[in-house]
């Protein structure tokens, strides 16, 4: 031994306590990221609470519902349909469609002509972007709630009835319905995708709604339009406006419901392609840490509230950093000569790591169940060999939010839609 | 891992039958909050003051000490010591965690005075797993729907069934194992069927497997427990939940072997897989209602100390599955009778090894069946077929019938149970060990230079007196089957200098070479007790120790 035996004691000590402490940090956030996604499942009266309450017939808000569509003309009619499907009696539909976009304009001129319910503004700023978009069609809401919807989104008939009924009987200032990716037979990284969704809406989200802090989706959200105007409507400047209006109406004490039905949720694709995908993920990322930075979170009244919302904005960074560290800290614990009180430290987040798997694994199967959808064990299969490389993207998306915020990069990458998830959808509707 | 009960009955009492089951007309319905139920709370509190009382008047001195308590609480002390698992190279014979958690139990008497480290005093600390044991029955009576009364009973028949008073006070690791596997069946009949609970559940059955392996054999009853008591909704998560945990936590065991490179067998080191070839390839010990084998006398041992316990239990536990599709107690205590059965098939293998600890695991389960029984009957008896226009003759004819039932059971039960525990409370039966351990601290000149073969039991006595661990004070059959050990007696006998021969050195030495010649060599310098259960000291006769010098450590860590 080259080292004498107390500099050699003294080394390994402070490897084993460093070793320990990285591994119990990371236990402990992965413990509670777990925690939170199970936590519709808690208990079978905390799943049911998740749903919505059965409409009791009388109507007695109206909507308005904003489309902002661009370079959407292949969805955009089929959406709007669908939208006038709904059984609700009052609401307008309010297409919003940029200055130089004169197909999806002619699209939404043709469906204006044909039903007097939709209208058209459109947006002529230099720059486009959604939050912007939508705050040219404020000033334009007759109805006493806007609703947001995406281009090519598809809207249940019967959901509005339902979010009118838990207006009424809340006394809620905000309603966000569910959304799921449906396409998860696309790709590898959509089944992964589909089932980050399942997660967040089917679970997570109502946990944040208990707490009273939660970042709101980008659409199949309902706020009450005096709040909204109130609340100068969205961050023009936000690369996830959704996420900043939520944190803010939230931080203000606004009261927001979450309700998910998996026959109520407004169907959606993911993106096309994985760089289109990455693109997405730094956009968010890239958004939660401006809403971060923002700091209207800081005027959240608890102290817990104030750390879940810290780590909830914090958490694709997060996300990044274990993704490397726990199979680092896996090869230290076999490879490294550490003692073995040490080493089973550093299994703890793998070992959750590995049950969040597991769950991930059943969740895929109820989400089949929910949707009526054929999960084959090849599906499992890529659910459990693509989750690596999956938090190998999130990592990436992650590093390139920074990088792109840091350098000042705020423009908007907005993601195609192929609407492949349409096809499906019209094969769903086929009575079995 | 050797020992069996001391006696063997020689009454051929009948054993009580457990009265039929019936199904009951109305569902009962398990209490919302038993944490703040008065009734609960000053019945569990009443029975377990009693319980605690009869398990811990005389612990020290009554029943006789075991071998094996002396072995898990010694390397307990090993644990404390710092030592590792043990003192001896650990060979994956059990999962350490039992005596880990002795070691945790015992830590702070250990701290106040060392000297209380020896397998008497150290009983009490048995007496805490116990009291929680014998709640978790009550709880889990409780939550397997059964009347606060039953739940009260059930607790008696565990806790105070003079069976279970002898073997609960032992140092054992199966009494920790059956307190994790309680608290696992606990945690999957929870009233509030949250996914936590049931995952703790997979946490706490691992527990138990890991404090006791044969605790294995319970899981699939727990399972079905678990699948009962779960919702439609979130069964699948729950179920899953609980089996991942307790998955990962048991292969937390294999995986301490593979990090310690002691998981596949090889030349100059212990491993897991020797160990559990050990295990299983044990010899056999005979079919159990073979009269003669030896798993016969281990079972005539279990029924010496009471009947009612675990022939009724076994009774009950059968009507409860054959009556399954009609009862709904039945089917409410699916869990504890589907045990009682797993375990009595296990315990009837045709040449399986049947230790004298292997009802532990059962106590709990056959209480808890028998309870559920008596309930059913009580229930058949003051409600079956009853209506508003009972005529009065009818019900008091119910009622006469239940007390004579009552009367009946009591005054067999009673006078039985009350010798039971009078012989717990009175008796001494390690008077021979106390006085053959103060010979040995006083009489022996310089007892640091002296080696000693005893059984475990005594290992620790003799540690406190100034022995050196491990090869100074030898436990006996290490002198044969430990190469570190006989690699320090190259003289074999010669390098002695005493043997205790205890009742369970003088059973071992047949198979012992070593120890065998040192009984022929040596003869007995003093005497304690009489008869078979005696306990001599016997100097070895030209016996070269005392001058060599030895190694200086008999663990390998």
């Amino acid at each position: 031994m080259r080292r004498g035996f107390w500099g050699s004691w003294g080394d390994s000590v402070l490897t084993s306590v460093f070793i320990a402490a990285v591994s119990l940090a990371l236990f402990w956030m992965a413990a509670f990221t777990l925690w939170w996604q199970m936590h519709a499942w808690r208990t079978p009266e905390v799943l049911a609470s998740t749903r919505f309450s059965r409409p009791d017939g009388g109507e007695g808000l109206s909507f308005s519902l904003l489309l902002p569509a661009r370079h959407e003309q292949a969805v955009l009619d089929h959406t709007i349909q669908r939208l006038l499907e709904s059984t609700h009696d009052d609401f307008e539909i309010i297409v919003i469609v940029g200055h130089d976009d004169p197909e999806t304009t002619e699209v939404a001129r043709r469906a204006e002509a044909c039903d007097p319910r939709v209208r058209v503004v459109v947006d002529t700023h230099e720059k486009k972007n959604k939050p912007k978009a939508m705050n040219t069609a404020l000033p334009h809401c007759r109805g006493d709630v806007v609703g947001v919807f995406d281009a090519e989104d598809q809207v249940h008939p019967a959901l509005l009835a339902h979010v009118d009924h838990a207006f009424r009987s809340t006394g809620a200032d905000v309603v966000q319905g569910g959304v799921q990716l449906i396409n998860f037979h696309s790709s590898w990284y959509s089944l992964r995708n589909c089932l980050e969704y399942f997660f967040w809406f089917r679970s997570r989200l109502h946990l944040h709604a208990q707490k009273g802090f939660i970042p709101l989706g980008g659409n199949t959200v309902f706020v009450r339009t005096d709040v909204l105007r109130a609340a100068d409507g969205w961050d023009p400047d936000c690369l996830a406006e959704d996420c900043d209006l939520g944190v803010r109406l939230s931080s203000k004490g606004k009261r927001v419901v979450v309700a998910y039905d998996s026959d109520m949720v407004t169907r959606e694709e993911t993106p096309g392609t994985l760089m289109s995908l990455l693109k997405q993920r730094t956009r968010w990322n890239q958004g939660f840490l401006q809403v971060y930075r923002k700091k209207d979170w800081k005027q959240l009244p608890g102290f817990g509230q104030r750390l879940l919302a810290r780590y909830t904005l914090m958490t694709p960074f997060l996300q990044a950093v274990t993704g490397v560290i726990i199979p680092l800290n896996v090869a230290i614990a076999l490879f490294l000569d550490v003692p073995v009180g040490i080493a089973f430290f550093t299994f703890l987040p793998a070992v959750t790591a590995l049950v969040t798997f597991v769950f991930e694994v059943v969740g895929l199967h109820d989400f089949g169940k929910q949707y009526g959808l054929r999960v084959r064990p090849v599906h499992y299969l890529k659910l459990i060999v693509g989750g690596p490389f999956y938090q190998v993207l999130l990592a990436g998306a992650a590093i390139r939010a920074v990088w792109r915020e840091q350098r000042g990069r705020n423009d908007w990458e907005l993601t195609s839609h192929v609407g492949a998830h349409l096809t499906e959808v019209t094969r769903e509707d086929v009575p079995a | 891992m050797t020992s069996t009960l001391p006696a063997v009955t020689t009454s051929k009492v009948p054993a009580q039958r457990t009265p039929v089951p019936t199904t009951r007309s109305t569902p009962r319905t398990p209490p919302s909050r038993l944490r703040i139920s008065r009734p609960d709370l000053v019945l569990c509190a009443v029975l377990l003051v009693a319980v605690i009382t009869v398990q811990g008047w005389n612990i020290a001195d009554y029943p006789t000490l075991s071998d094996d308590e002396g072995t898990y609480l010694a390397q307990a002390w090993a644990v404390q010591q710092g030592e590792g698992l043990a003192h001896y190279t650990y060979w994956y014979d059990h999962p350490p965690l039992g005596w880990i958690q002795i070691a945790v139990l015992t830590w702070i008497p250990a701290l106040i005075s060392p000297e209380s480290m020896t397998v008497g005093s150290m009983r009490f600390a048995m007496l805490l797993v116990s009291a929680v044991s014998a709640v978790l029955v009550y709880v889990l009576a409780r939550r397997l729907s059964l009347p606060n009364w039953a739940a009260g009973l059930a607790m008696v028949f565990f806790g105070l069934s003079p069976l279970s008073v002898v073997l609960q006070r032992e140092i054992f690791l199966d009494n920790i194992a059956v307190m994790w596997t309680l608290l696992a069946f606990c945690l999957a009949a929870s009233p509030s069927r949250h996914l936590w609970h049931h995952f703790g559940a997979g946490i706490a059955a691992a527990a138990g497997v890991l404090t006791k392996e044969t605790m294995l054999v319970v899981l699939p009853a727990l399972f079905v427990t678990m699948w009962r008591h779960s919702h439609r909704d979130t069964r699948k998560f729950a179920i899953t939940g609980a089996v991942t945990a307790c998955a990962l936590i048991g292969l937390s065991y294999p995986l301490f072997a593979l990090l310690k490179g002691e998981f596949f067998p090889g030349a100059g080191h212990v491993s897991l897989w020797d160990g559990l070839k050990y295990q299983m390839t044990r010899p056999g010990s005979g079919f159990v209602l073979d009269a003669g084998s030896g798993s016969y006398g281990v079972l005539q041992s279990w029924l010496y100390y009471d009947r009612v316990l675990p022939l009724g239990g076994l009774a009950g536990a059968l009507l409860l599955l054959v009556t399954w599709r009609w009862s709904v107690t039945a089917r409410a205590l699916a869990g504890p009778a589907l045990t009682v059965a797993i375990l009595a098939v296990v315990a009837l293998r045709p040449n399986g090894y049947l230790p004298a600890m292997y009802i532990i695991q059962a106590l709990p389960f056959l209480a808890l069946v028998l309870a559920g029984g008596t309930a059913s009957v009580a229930h058949a008896v003051l409600r079956r077929r009853r209506h508003g226009g009972e005529k009065e003759y009818v019900t008091r004819a119910r009622y006469a019938v239940a007390a004579l039932l009552v009367a009946a059971s009591a005054a067999y039960v009673a006078p039985r149970w009350y010798d039971g525990a009078r012989t717990a409370v009175t008796t001494d039966a390690n008077a021979p060990y106390r006085a053959a351990a103060k010979w040995l601290a006083t009489e022996v000149d310089r007892p640091e230079d002296a080696r000693v073969l005893v059984d475990d039991a005594l290992w620790l006595d003799l540690v406190h007196s100034g022995y050196r661990p491990g090869l100074g004070v030898i436990w006996f059959y290490k002198a044969d089957l430990d190469p570190a050990v006989t690699k320090t007696m190259p003289h074999g006998w010669r390098d002695l200098d005493y043997v205790v021969a205890s009742p369970t050195v003088r059973r071992d030495a047949v198979d012992l070479p070593n120890v065998k010649e040192a009984m022929e060599h040596s003869t007995p310098i003093a005497t304690f007790g009489k008869g078979p259960d005696r306990i001599e000291i016997r100097q070895i006769t030209g016996s070269t120790a005392g001058t060599d010098s030895t190694g200086s450590s008999g663990g390998d860590r």
